[in-house]
C-alpha cells in the first residue's frame, strides 16, 4: 500500500522543520532521534544556534548598578518575606493573615465557591421560604382587593376583622348610624378605614378535610359542633358512607364573618387539610343602596302618614290610607332586601368536605412513619432549595465566566495591539 | 500546584535576570524603561509565586508572561502618551553594538566579522513585521520550546511553532538578502 502524504497548506512548516529548529536551539543535534543527521542539518542547526546567540548578543547587558539593586531587593524579599508592611493591632494583623490564608489560589478559590454558594442559598430561601409562601397564598386567597384588606382580614382572627355589620337588631339600620360596626371594628379595619371607610364585605371559604376513612363522620360531627361554639349554624349537611369504600361528607356552614378566621382554624386542626380556599368580595354598594331605599321606602310613609294627619275630607284619608298600604308594604320589600344583604356581609359560608383518606391522615401514625415522612420532606426540600440554588449559580457562573473570558481577550488584544 | 519557595526564586533570578533584562531592553528600546519592566517582573514574580501551576508551564515561561505583559502594558501606555512604540528598533538606539568592537576578542578578524554579523541581524531584524520580530525575541532571549511559548502567548503549541518557524525563516532569508546586498 502506498501512502500519499496529505499536501502541506503553503506557509506551513513541515514537522520536520520545526522539529530541527527546535532541537538545535535547545542543543540536541539535527533534531533528537525522529530526525536523520545530516552534514547539511548540522550545519543548519549551528546557524540557527549562532542566529540565536548574535539576537540576543544584540540586547546590551544589564548594568552593574541596577544588577545590583534588583539583586538585593530579592534578596530583602526573600529575607524578610511577610514583613513588608507588618501590621501591629488586631484587625489589620487579622487582615494580613486572612490575606496570606488567601493568597493560595486554592483558598480563595474555595472562599469563592463558598461565598457564592451561601448568596445562592440566601436567595433561594428568600424565594421559596415558607413564610412567602404563606403570603402569597393569602394573597391569592383575597386577590380582588387590596394588600390592606387582606391584611385585615388576616388580622381578623379576634373575630372583628371585617367591616361587615354584626348580627343584631335591625331596626335602627335605615338611619345614617346604621353601620356602627364601620368604627368599631379592629384595629386593621379601623386602619383601613381611614382610606376607605366602613366596607361591607362578603366573605366565603371551603375547606376539604382528609381524615382516616373510619374518622369521616366523628370529623363531620366535630365540624357541627364547632360551627354552633363559634355562633353559627349548618345550612345542610350530607354524609356518605359506603362499606369498603371511604365515607364522605359535605357540609355548608354559616358562621359569623367576624370569627371566620378563628373558626377556619379550628376546622384546620380537626383532621390534615388536603385543599382551602376564601374568597372575598365587596357589597358596600349594594349594602348603601338597599339602606337608602329603605330609608326612602320609610320616609314616604312617615311623610304619607303625616299627610294622613292633616288630611280632612273622606276621599283625602282614603287615598291617602291606599297610598300608605303600598308604602308598607315598599318598606316591607326594602326591609327585607336589606336585611338579605346585611346578613350576606354579616355572615360567612363555609363548604366543608370531609373524604376518608386512607394515606393522608397524621392520625394513629407510628413515630418512625412520622420520622420517615418528616425526613422525606427534608430531603425534598433540600432537593428542592439545591435545584434552585443550581438554577441560580449554573447561569450566574456561565454569565461570569464569559465575561471573565471576554475581559482577558479583550486585554489580550489590546496588549497585542500595542505591538502593531 | 506548586509554589516557588525562596531558593527556587532566587535561582530563577540568577538564571532568568539577564534574558528577561534583554528581551525587554529588545523590545522596548530604552534601557530604563527595560529596568522598571525587568524590577516589575520580579515583583510581580514575587506576589503571584503561590499561584504557580507546574503543570500549566515551567516557572521561567511564566516569568516571560510576566514580562511580556509589563513590557507590552508599557508600549500601550507610551501609545498612549504619544512616545516611540515597537516601531523596529529591535536594540537599543544608543551606542554602538555590544561585542562590535576588536577589543578583548582573541581574533581582531573573526571579531569584525562577527560584528558586520550581528550589525546584519539587526537590521534583518528591524525589516521583521512588529509580531514576528516579538516571536523571533522572545524566542531567544527566553529560550522557550514551543510549548511554553504557545503558553506565553496564549496560542496553541502547533500555532507557536508556525509562528516561529515562520519568523525564523523570514530572518534568515533577510539576513541573507542583507548580506548579498553588502557583498554587491
Amino acid at each position: 500500500m502506498k501512502i500519499v502524504p496529505f499536501p502541506q497548506p503553503e506557509g506551513m512548516p513541515d514537522e520536520r522543520a520545526l522539529a530541527r529548529i527546535e532541537a538545535a536551539l535547545h542543543g540536541e543535534e539535527g533534531g533528537g532521534e525522529v530526525v536523520a543527521v545530516t552534514a547539511a542539518e548540522r550545519a543548519d542547526a549551528a546557524y540557527w544556534r549562532q542566529l540565536r546567540g548574535d539576537v540576543r548578543a544584540l540586547a546590551p547587558p544589564m548594568s552593574e548598578e541596577f544588577a545590583l539593586r534588583l539583586y538585593e531587593a530579592v534578596a530583602a524579599r526573600e529575607a524578610a518575606p511577610a514583613r513588608r508592611f507588618p501590621p501591629r493591632f488586631g484587625f489589620g494583623r487579622a487582615l494580613a493573615r486572612m490575606r496570606a490564608w488567601l493568597g493560595s489560589g486554592m483558598h480563595a478559590r474555595l472562599v469563592a465557591a463558598g461565598g457564592i454558594s451561601a448568596m445562592a442559598a440566601i436567595v433561594t430561601l428568600v424565594v421559596v421560604a415558607p413564610w412567602h409562601e404563606t403570603e402569597m397564598l393569602s394573597a391569592k386567597m383575597f386577590s380582588p382587593h387590596s394588600s390592606v384588606e387582606v391584611k385585615s382580614a388576616l388580622d381578623s382572627s379576634s373575630g372583628t376583622g371585617r367591616a361587615a355589620p354584626k348580627e343584631g337588631p335591625v331596626t335602627p339600620y335605615y338611619k345614617e348610624a346604621s353601620r356602627p360596626e364601620a368604627g368599631a371594628s379592629s384595629g386593621a379595619a379601623s386602619a383601613a378605614g381611614e382610606a376607605s371607610p366602613a366596607r361591607v364585605q362578603q366573605r366565603a371559604a371551603s375547606l376539604t378535610l382528609a381524615p382516616k376513612p373510619a374518622a369521616v363522620q366523628s370529623v363531620a360531627d366535630e365540624v357541627a359542633q364547632l360551627t354552633a361554639r363559634e355562633g353559627g349554624f349548618v345550612q345542610s349537611s350530607q354524609v356518605r358512607r359506603q362499606t369498603g369504600a371511604a365515607g364522605s361528607a359535605e357540609l355548608r356552614l354559616s358562621l359569623p364573618s367576624a370569627r371566620l378566621s378563628g373558626a377556619l382554624a379550628a376546622l384546620g386542626r380537626l383532621a390534615p387539610v388536603q385543599a382551602e380556599s376564601q374568597s372575598l368580595q365587596d357589597i358596600t354598594d349594594e349594602y348603601d343602596a338597599a339602606r337608602r331605599k329603605l330609608a326612602d321606602a320609610v320616609a314616604e310613609r312617615q311623610a304619607l302618614l303625616r299627610a294622613l294627619a292633616r288630611a280632612s275630607t273622606q276621599g283625602e284619608i282614603e287615598s291617602l290610607h291606599a297610598r300608605i298600604a303600598l308604602a308598607a308594604t315598599a318598606v316591607t320589600r326594602a326591609r327585607t332586601a336589606f336585611g338579605a344583604v346585611s346578613r350576606r356581609g354579616s355572615n360567612s359560608t363555609v363548604e366543608v368536605s370531609v373524604y376518608g383518606d386512607a394515606h393522608g391522615s397524621a392520625a394513629g401514625r407510628s413515630t418512625l412513619e412520622d420520622g420517615l415522612h418528616d425526613a422525606l420532606g427534608v430531603l425534598k426540600t433540600a432537593l428542592a432549595v439545591l435545584l434552585v440554588a443550581l438554577a441560580v449559580l449554573v447561569p450566574l457562573s456561565l454569565v461570569l465566566g464569559t465575561a471573565l473570558l471576554g475581559w482577558r481577550a479583550s486585554r489580550r488584544r489590546l496588549r497585542e495591539r500595542a505591538l502593531s | 500546584m506548586d509554589k516557588l519557595d525562596g531558593q527556587q526564586l532566587e535561582t530563577l533570578f540568577r538564571d532568568c535576570a539577564d534574558d528577561v533584562h534583554g528581551y525587554a531592553i529588545s523590545l522596548l528600546g530604552d534601557r530604563a524603561a527595560a529596568e522598571d519592566v525587568t524590577a516589575l517582573a520580579f515583583e510581580r514574580l514575587y506576589r503571584s509565586r503561590r499561584r504557580l501551576d507546574r503543570t500549566r508551564g515551567t516557572p521561567r515561561a511564566w516569568l516571560f508572561a510576566i514580562v511580556r505583559n509589563a513590557a507590552l502594558d508599557e508600549l500601550r501606555r507610551r501609545r498612549r502618551q504619544g512616545g516611540p512604540g515597537f516601531d523596529g528598533e529591535g536594540a537599543p538606539p544608543d551606542g554602538p553594538l555590544p561585542g562590535a568592537g576588536p577589543e578583548g576578542h582573541p581574533d581582531p578578524a573573526e571579531a569584525i566579522e562577527q560584528a558586520e554579523r550581528r550589525a546584519t541581524v539587526q537590521a534583518a531584524l528591524r525589516e521583521l513585521p512588529p509580531r514576528e520580530r516579538e516571536v523571533v525575541l522572545l524566542k531567544f532571549h527566553g529560550q522557550l520550546t514551543n510549548g511554553e511559548l504557545a503558553r506565553v502567548l496564549g496560542i496553541s503549541e502547533s500555532n507557536a511553532g508556525t509562528r516561529v518557524h515562520r519568523a525564523l525563516t523570514r530572518l534568515r532569508d533577510a539576513c541573507v538578502e542583507l548580506a548579498r546586498q553588502e557583498v554587491a
